[in-house]
């Protein structure tokens, strides 16, 4: 009897070893160290390409000298100071969260091709610390704002200095990459215009900076309709930015208008669509040019939400309906074909960037994760390019959701969807749209050396793991994510 | 033992019970949001919504107080009882299964929803393995002396 009961202890115990125990080495494995540098975590993926050389700091490059001109006189010189403030939303309302110089959105910063220009940014009152990351702007890699990765975090009574040359006309914007998840969502955010060296004579530019903030979305930092004033018949440039976590539509409702630009870069002879709407994905913009009506009506430009929109036209208009076109333009054959400066004959490095979704442990926390190429943060991907590289990376989505990649620090041009090769105007993103389902292959030139994040941009998802790295050989930080100062990009 | 066993087969009837409610609970505050345009699908995960996020928890807790039942029905010595709980613990890991994959497969969430009743159902059963076991055992235990 004693014996048939110590058996049944022993059996009762090995099976309970059995299933707590793999769970158990699961949790502990999962944990991430309070402190790490990026380029200890993840797994090394050399696309194919030659294995690194020489991969000591001795005979490396260290992040923080990749800077922008730190001599000459700027061009364009200014100050934000970030604070926890209250935002005015118009109408009435207001919402508590984050300005720079007071406003949310931050100042525009309108700039011209070739200016050097200077930021310095100072924390007031942001308890977590910021920085600011140029999103779309190929900066040099110093300047780049990642918190923990390119800088440390600007805590409250710190500053930094920006230093960077706006070498391409285009719309941008730029954020705080500390917290990026919680600050950016509560207004840590403005825009940047970089106007071409000749410009366009007499065309209205305007920006429309479409944001939520606790659930109420607004153009420019405005609930409701929003109005610019035009005279009928003046050319009209609307730069829309969706600073959002999610994909937007966005379009001209009243008049024919045109996409002039994505991310930055112009499209190559697009041509006139009416009753149609454009997929804006979460940090990305696109330019949209039009002529008012010389009816006296005013245009619309549609935000995605009927009660908030920016309306163009002549004081007293009737502006156009807020009514959502049913139409959506695919900018993949929009445009006509132009060269792109190189040949895909001859990639150095293909990479893969597989997005899925399983349960399991994330920092020791059970839940439903993102994985990239099967495997859970921080086990995600290091891709290795060396400078000069041409890469192509083939991105897919099984995970069930959209997810709105952004790769810093370069553009890649749109190679193919779902196996069907684009076929109109060149396509260069810094932001693209991965629905579920999707896959995309992408094409870039590796120019910009330093440690670079790609990552969804729907930046909750980046906090749930779904981040990589592009890498430079022989490149290295100081800078670590965690530490004294607390640094957490996502 | 037994009565661990018990509680815990209880807790997981009672947590399906209670999920159903925070699932319900969390879809008419959307539909209630979205009526009253306070919310628009701007991918903001982290916008405040209890129901759901009572549910996920639940969706954690429920699994694990399964596996504690299956440890616990290991000592327990409850005629049937390591089968049942083998399969409560089945039944709930099927059911996660289902969660994650509705997510991408939303006609999936037709079979998470009937095999949350299937769950508080064998819950409901394996914790009354110990009703039987009680009685055996009394019987067992009156013969020992003898």
């Amino acid at each position: 009897m004693a014996g048939r009961g110590h058996w049944r202890l022993l059996a009762a115990s090995a099976a309970t070893l059995a299933l707590v125990v793999p769970l158990g080495w699961l949790w502990w494995a999962s944990l991430v160290p309070d402190t790490y540098s990026v380029m200890e975590m993840g797994v090394v993926d050399l696309g194919g390409g030659p294995a690194t050389t020489g991969h000591d700091a001795h005979d490396g490059r260290d992040v923080s000298t990749l800077t922008g001109p730190r001599g000459g006189s700027p061009d364009v010189e200014v100050t934000l100071v970030a604070r926890a403030d209250a935002i005015d939303l118009g109408e009435g309302s207001a919402v508590g969260g984050y300005t720079l110089n007071g406003t949310s959105p931050g100042p525009e910063l309108r700039l011209t091709r070739g200016d050097l220009v200077e930021v310095r940014l100072v924390n007031e009152s942001v308890p977590d610390g910021v920085t600011l990351h140029w999103h779309g702007v190929d900066v040099p890699n110093a300047e780049d704002g990642v918190a923990g990765v390119t800088q440390n975090a600007v805590m409250v009574g710190e500053r930094h200095v920006y230093r960077w040359v706006a070498e391409d006309a285009g719309t941008y914007w730029y954020h705080s990459h500390q917290v990026s998840h919680e600050q950016v969502r509560r207004g840590l955010f403005g825009t940047v215009v970089v106007q071409p060296r000749s410009a366009t004579g007499g065309e209205l530019d305007m920006v429309a900076a479409i944001h939520t903030y606790d659930g109420r979305r607004t153009v420019n930092g405005r609930v409701g309709e929003s109005w610019r004033e035009a005279a009928p018949g003046s050319p009209v440039r609307v730069r829309v930015v969706n600073t959002d976590n999610a994909p937007l539509h966005t379009w001209v409702a009243g008049t024919p208008y045109r996409v002039v630009a994505v991310d930055g870069y112009d499209l190559n002879r697009p041509t006139e669509v009416e009753d149609t709407s454009v997929l804006l994905t979460a940090g990305g913009r696109v330019d949209l040019e039009f002529t008012v009506p010389s009816d006296g009506t005013a245009v619309r430009v549609g935000t995605g939400v009927a009660d908030t929109s920016l309306v163009v036209g002549p004081q007293g208009a009737t502006p156009a309906s807020t009514a959502e076109p049913e139409a959506e333009l695919d900018l993949l054959d929009y445009g006509s074909p132009a060269p792109l400066g190189f040949t895909l004959d001859d990639v150095d490095r293909r990479f893969e960037y597989r997005i899925g979704r399983s349960p399991g442990f994330l920092d020791g926390m059970p839940g439903l994760w993102w994985t990239v190429n099967g495997e859970m943060f921080p086990d995600v991907p290091m891709y290795v390019v060396r400078e000069g590289d041409l890469v192509v990376m083939t991105i897919r989505n099984d995970s069930g959701d959209v997810h709105p990649m952004h790769l810093h620090g370069h553009h890649a041009v749109v190679v193919s969807r779902d196996g069907e090769p684009a076929t109109g105007s060149p396509l260069w993103v810094d932001s693209l749209n991965v629905a579920d389902g999707e896959t995309y292959e992408i094409a870039f030139v590796a120019d910009n050396p330093g440690i670079w994040m790609d990552h969804c941009h729907n930046l909750p998802h980046a906090t749930e793991g779904l981040l990589a790295h592009l890498m430079y050989e022989g490149v290295t930080t100081p800078y670590e994510v965690g530490g004294e100062v607390e640094n957490s990009p996502e | 033992m037994r009565s661990t066993y018990r509680v815990l087969a209880m807790l997981v009837a009672l947590g399906v019970v209670l999920q159903a409610a925070f699932i319900a609970f969390a879809w008419f505050t959307v539909i209630n949001d979205v009526d009253s345009g306070a919310l628009t699908f701007t991918g903001e995960d982290d916008q405040y919504n209890a129901g759901h996020m009572l549910h996920s928890i639940g969706g954690m807790l429920i699994p694990a107080l399964s596996l504690a039942l299956l440890v616990v029905s290991f000592f327990a010595k409850i005629p049937g009882g390591i089968k049942w709980a083998a399969i409560v613990f089945g039944v709930a890991v099927l059911q996660v299964v289902l969660g994650v994959t509705a997510f991408e497969l939303p006609a999936v969430g037709l079979l998470h929803g009937m095999n949350a009743l299937a769950l508080a159902v064998v819950a409901d059963l394996a914790g009354r393995r110990v009703g039987h076991a009680g009685t055996t055992t009394a019987t067992a235990r009156t013969r020992t002396p003898a």
